[in-house]
């Protein structure tokens, strides 16, 4: 048996947790089918948050500016009382709730881990706002009920989702061929591709650029995605459901990476499946994702073995991903011991919460808000924490994503962020509650007997012998920032 | 991190200050001179912060054309929004080198930034930045402030970094404690000895980190005689594929953002602005013509803003290619005639008191770059 596995492969076991007597079984259970979120509060759904945007986006832009044209102070102070009343400065921290209560509190720590990997993976970096209506949303509807099915049908689901659409501007996209493009261009006005989801559908989502495709792929990809948008109406502007525009849509084939995609059926919308399809068949696809999760999960610096079984599984099954995510867990537990990985803030911050039973996240009652005014300190804490730890989790400043690597992570100052964090929740206590540390210890650490003289070493640091430095240490200890 | 608009909003901005002269003998006996390198993410467009005067620019850009600019030479206008920075070309203390790139031409953000920060040619392959080399040249060691250390300033030996949080660290015996569990020599033990060698006042200060409370943190840090020398600044969202616009557009405000920097830098650091060279850092341009969007696509060809006293004058230097379909890269972008590299590397070399050769040799791996050391800056 290895304890570390069950922090290397999910959050550690909580102190009400027996340590399960299968490890592998345990974990591969939760990855046949997604887990229901736990959190007892409201979830909001992606339409709710999308019509909260579109509130805010037609308030703004239609009926303030208007409204206050002369006035500069009128407008800030109203569009403040509009920020309160849809929320803008409450979703960022009531997602981070949602997705901390069923990582420290749910049964399916593995898929919880997963899920924030794909999250990732299919990064909304922070712009126009997508943090604080969308992004939550579209990881818990679009990504979350698509993890434990095919990888193809996970990524179709993703690439015409309203928040990554908007997100790579494919609504700006104009085939110049098009209906749309020609008249533009009629009257003197350009009508171009964007390219930007068409780049990142390579070079992120799929294929990696491994790959090898060229600047031509990428725009004759940009060609074929032309068309699908986030509609536009008066009244909600771009905050519609997406569609797929055959106005804007460039007519004619298209080759990407050396094969020609041209309409079937009566509409050209399927033409972008049809390469989706190709893309995530693409061997360069499996070995990408194959080792990202490697790399996630295991070390910075996988090995073609370790990576293998991986991609056996998904020639296998055709990208099947819990027969992938099968094929992993075994990777990890045999290499669990052998190999290390530093801990992204958050995942390192979990594991501490869940291992120790720390009271968080905040309950219903302390995230409520009345729409109307700011929302309290305590319900904005989770993304102001998040926000410290330097790991904003729905604003990555690129659609990379956060990086995954010690390299990226282990700088001072962010140390010293977790040390100030590990202090304040095992010492304030808001968080902290009463946990025998070595009874935490015996079920999550394999270096058991080393793990037990440095707690009872922080205890009795000077002359006042003190349970509660056992945690703050534990948390800061090098078993807890990489496993 | 980026300092971009929206990150006025969230309060988290990314400053990193480096290099203390204390340490160096060598450096203490010359006069100090700063170097501020602001990288702007997201492929900045020069054609709209310094924009030529050519005609096509209205032809292939009818709906993004920035009105309001204000004449620099016969040739090019500045964008309205760089307020601070042409108060500075008024005083002789600011100039732009256009038509300028690293040699990356993929157009890609990640493997563009990557290349940028590293300074060498496939991308992935450097896992240190031409600055963090370049710094060891010099041997300036010392301090930095930021959350992650960028790539650009990673040398061999990992450097001090610094960005001030609210929460409070565990006391000095606790602490102890934590160390003991880090393995002798591991990355962690190193880390944590940097951070225990510090000052107490470094270890807590409250307060928002927002981008131009920063920015006057670095300008009181670097006006000091013995303060560090070196600080870089990230300001995100150059990439205006929609709604780049004109004087208001998305553009214009992350140039804005430049500007409050280079403002509060040029306020708070007084007279040592005389001593100082700011310089700015992109992957990428962005294409001649403007998109369905009223935006700009990835392109090559840019500019570099370089603001403070080193500077020679007030010029823009330029082997203009010119706007022409046949003169341009790929016929879609402004071609850049000048190593952005070079540039860098004889501003590293005007700053840290290193020949341009050894600067060449041992930061950018002896790759044939020119010396335009006497050219644009005061040596």
């Amino acid at each position: 048996m290895k304890l570390d596995f069950f922090r290397k492969i999910g959050f550690g076991l909580a102190p009400d947790e027996n340590v399960p007597s299968d490890p592998i079984a345990w974990a591969v259970r939760q990855v046949e089918t997604p887990a229901k979120l736990t959190w007892p509060g409201h979830i909001p759904s992606e339409q709710e948050l999308l019509d909260h945007r579109a509130e805010f986006v037609y308030q703004d832009r239609r009926i303030l500016r208007e409204k206050f044209k002369n006035n500069r102070n009128a407008y800030d102070d109203a569009k403040t009382q509009l920020r309160y009343k849809t929320g803008e400065r409450y979703f960022p921290s009531l997602e981070t709730v949602i997705r901390h209560h069923a990582a420290v509190k749910g049964k399916a720590p593995v898929f919880e881990r997963l899920w924030h990997f794909w999250c990732n993976h299919f990064a909304i970096s922070e712009k126009d706002m997508l943090d604080r209506w969308n992004t939550g949303g579209y990881q818990r509807e679009t990504i979350r009920p698509n993890l434990c099915g095919s990888f193809t049908d996970l990524v179709k689901k993703v690439t015409v989702s309203w928040t990554m659409i908007h997100h790579l501007d494919n609504t700006e996209s104009v085939g110049p061929n098009s209906k749309w493009g020609k008249n533009r261009r009629k009257k003197g006005k350009p009508a171009t591709v964007n390219e930007n989801h068409a780049r990142e559908l390579l070079e992120l989502h799929t294929v990696s650029p491994a790959a090898g495709y060229t600047q031509q792929d990428v725009i004759n990809l940009a060609y074929i995605m032309a068309g699908w948008e986030n509609r536009w109406s008066k009244k909600r502007e771009e905050c519609n459901p997406v569609q797929f525009n055959d106005k804007k849509h460039e007519p004619g084939t298209h080759k990407v990476m050396g094969k020609g995609y041209k309409q079937r059926g009566i509409s050209s919308e399927t033409k972008l499946f049809d390469v989706v399809e190709d893309l995530c068949a693409h061997p360069c696809t499996r070995r990408f994702i194959s080792w990202k999760l490697v790399r996630h999960f295991v070390t910075d610096e996988p090995t073609d073995a370790m990576i293998a079984p991986l991609i056996k599984a998904w020639e296998e099954t055709d990208g099947d991903l819990p027969s992938v995510y099968k094929a992993l867990i075994k990777v990890v537990y045999e290499h669990t011991g052998s190999e290390q990985k530093f801990l992204n803030p958050e995942t390192w911050l979990l594991q501490c919460i869940r291992i120790s039973g720390t009271n968080w996240p905040p309950s219903p009652e302390v995230m409520a808000y009345d729409f109307k005014s700011k929302p309290s300190q305590p319900a904005r804490q989770p993304s102001i924490i998040m926000r410290e730890l330097g790991h904003n989790l729905l604003a990555p400043s690129q659609p990379n994503g956060w990086p995954d690597t010690e390299a990226e992570w282990l700088s001072p100052e962010l140390l010293i962020r977790r040390l100030a964090a590990s202090s304040k929740f095992a010492n304030d206590p808001k968080y902290s509650v009463f946990v025998d540390y070595h009874k935490v210890a015996e079920k999550n650490f394999d270096a058991l007997d080393d793990v037990n003289y440095f707690l009872h070493k922080a205890k009795n640091v000077d002359f006042y012998s003190n349970p509660k430095r056992m945690g703050q240490a534990l948390f800061s200890s090098k078993w807890m920032l990489k496993v | 991190m980026t300092i971009s608009r929206r990150h006025f909003i969230s309060g988290i901005g990314s400053l990193t200050l480096l290099g203390s002269p204390l340490f160096n003998a060598r450096a203490a006996s010359m006069k100090k001179k700063n170097f501020v390198v602001i990288m702007l993410r997201g492929g900045m467009d020069g054609l709209t912060a310094i924009q030529p005067n050519d005609s096509k620019m209205a032809q292939v850009r009818p709906d993004i054309l920035v009105k309001g600019v204000k004449k620099l030479t016969a040739d090019f206008n500045i964008h309205p929004r760089l307020k601070a920075f042409y108060e500075c070309w008024q005083e002789g203390k600011a100039s732009v080198v256009h038509a300028t790139s690293i040699p990356y031409t993929m157009r890609s953000h990640f493997d563009g930034q990557n290349l940028m920060q590293s300074g060498g040619h496939t991308p992935y392959t450097e896992k240190t930045g031409w600055l963090g080399r370049g710094i060891e040249v010099s041997a300036l060691g010392g301090l930095a402030i930021s959350l992650p250390m960028p790539l650009l300033l990673r040398g061999k030996n990992t450097l001090d970094n610094f960005f001030p949080t609210w929460m409070s660290l565990p006391n000095d015996g606790d602490l102890r404690v934590i160390e003991s569990s880090y393995s002798k020599g591991s990355a962690l033990a190193e880390v944590m000895n940097r951070v225990r060698s510090r000052p107490v006042s470094m270890m807590k200060r409250g307060g928002d980190n927002q981008a131009h409370e920063l920015a006057v943190v670095a300008a009181q840090e670097l006006r000091r005689e013995d303060g560090p020398r070196v600080a870089v600044f990230d300001i995100g969202g150059f990439d205006t594929h929609a709604a780049q616009g004109g004087e208001d557009g998305a553009h214009g405000e992350c140039l804005a953002d430049f500007d409050k920097v280079l403002n509060a830098l040029r306020n708070g650091l007084g007279n040592q602005f005389d001593q100082t060279l700011i310089v700015t850092l992109t992957e990428f341009g962005r294409k001649v013509e403007q998109n369905g969007g009223y935006g700009t696509e990835h392109g090559y060809g840019t500019a570099i803003l370089m603001a403070g006293g080193l500077v020679k004058s007030s010029q823009i230097y330029a082997d203009w290619p010119g706007l022409a379909t046949k003169n341009l890269f790929e016929r879609q972008d402004l071609n850049a005639t000048i190593d952005a590299r070079s540039v860098y590397c004889s501003a590293m070399s005007t700053c840290f008191d290193v020949d341009f050769k050894t600067m060449k040799d041992r930061a950018f791996f002896g790759d044939p770059l020119t010396d335009l050391s006497d050219r644009l800056f005061k040596i």
